[in-house]
This record gives structure tokens, sequence and C-alpha cells, in this order.
């Protein structure tokens, strides 16, 4: 409780949340896979390691951001050129 | 050159908006307002014709810029154990508005974020991660929405 990084995985957990809302295979799917994932790692107490696990989680927020980026992309491209 | 314009606008709307008035209320509302806003720039021959318009018994029932009904105490309760008979790992039955998360209906820390962002999503502001961690049953709940959104009955 008392750990000064638990505000930390809080707030990453809530930011992965929020862009889970628009995943392809939708936000429940998301969100079931996303607190296992934390799960996996509850009993985890020593600070190095919570902070490349955070700094893992930031990086999947930089994946999905491309993700959408890249669907965007492409929802546009197959509506320009649709025969190719 | 531009008061002109202006004079021209207000009278070419004045006379539309009267007749809109034995209209619909819906379609009123748009013409008035149109109007009201010009009368800001030093209109005073058209003023006193437009006030006695707008502020007809009709013309206040038409401002209400869709807003929601006030919230209490009550509402916000009602909300809040709403939204939480919603949320799939709660038991319905076993909720009660001084029961604990954790202890009371064996959420962890994970699910009790979830149920602040849903807050967040129902009432339409956010609530800090410092607070939010705090906020541990439906009444506290309550009591901190009703504290933001200044409800004291």
């Amino acid at each position: 409780m008392a750990n000064p990084l638990r505000g930390e995985v809080v707030r990453l957990y809530k930011n992965l949340l929020f862009l889970g809302r628009e995943y392809p295979k939708g936000a429940n799917y998301f969100r079931e896979r996303l607190k296992t994932a934390f799960m996996k790692n509850r009993d985890e107490t020593d600070p190095e390691k919570i902070k490349t696990l955070i700094a893992r989680g930031e990086f999947v927020i930089k994946e999905l951001e491309a993700l959408y980026y890249l669907r965007k992309y492409r929802a546009l491209k197959k509506r320009y050129y649709e025969d190719d | 050159m531009a008061s002109r314009v202006l004079v021209q606008c207000v009278r070419s709307l004045a006379p539309s908006s009267r007749t809109l008035y034995q209209g619909s209320t819906v379609s009123a509302r748009l013409p008035n307002q149109r109007a009201f806003s010009l009368l800001s720039s030093s209109q005073k021959t058209r003023q006193t014709n437009l006030t006695r318009q707008i502020s007809s018994p009709l013309g206040q029932l038409c401002r209400k810029y869709g807003d929601l009904p006030p919230l209490t105490l009550e509402t916000i309760k009602d909300r809040v154990l709403y939204v939480l008979k919603l949320y799939d790992k709660i038991n319905p039955e076993k909720l009660q508005t001084t029961s604990h998360f954790l202890k009371d209906l064996g959420l962890d820390s994970l699910d009790q974020v979830e149920i602040i962002m849903a807050m967040e999503d129902e009432f339409g502001f956010e609530i800090p991660d410092v607070e939010a961690e705090k906020l541990m049953s439906p009444q506290e709940i309550v009591q901190y929405i009703a504290e933001k959104k200044d409800v004291y009955e």
C-alpha cells in the first residue's frame, strides 16, 4: 500500500484502460488481458523491477497509439484506392 | 457601414422571429438568440422592441440550453448505484451504500480504478488520482461528487 510507485502503476493502468476503449477486438477483451497482465506481477516488490515493468507499460501505450494511427491511415487509403 | 448592415440584419430578423413565436417553441429559439446577440452592438432603436419580446413568458421557456435536471444528493446516489450495478464484477444484491469495495465486495484496487473511471464518465469530470484512491465505498463517492458539484441538500 505504502509503495511510492503505486500511484505510477495506477496511473499507467488508467491510461491503458482509456486507450483500450478503441481496441479493434473490443474494450472488454482488452480489459481482461490488461487485468491479467497487471495481476501477473502483483507481488513484485523490487522498485527496480517495478520501474522496468512500468517502462514496458509505457512502451505498450506507444504501440497502441501507433496501431490506432495506422488504422486511421489504412481506412483513409482504402477509401481512396478501393481497387488495388 | 457595418452598423447599417447590422440594422438591416436586425430588421430582417425581428419580424421573422415574431412570426415564429406564434409557431413551435423549439424553432423560435434560434432566431431569438441571434437577435439578442446582435443587440449588444449599440442598437438603441430596436432595443425596446426586442427586449419586450425576450422578456415575454414564452421567451423564458425557450431558453433552456439542453441542461440536465439539477443534481441532488438523491439523484447522485441513484446514478452512482446504477453505474455500480452495471459493473460486471459486483453482485447487485450485495451492494449497499456503505459497503467497502475491497473488503465487502471482494474487488481489488484495479477494479476500484475502473469504478472511478466509470464515475468520471457518468458525471463528466475528472477525479484526480490522489483523491480517487480514497474513495472506497458508494457513500464516499456520492459525498465527493456532491462536494465537487456544490450540492448540499
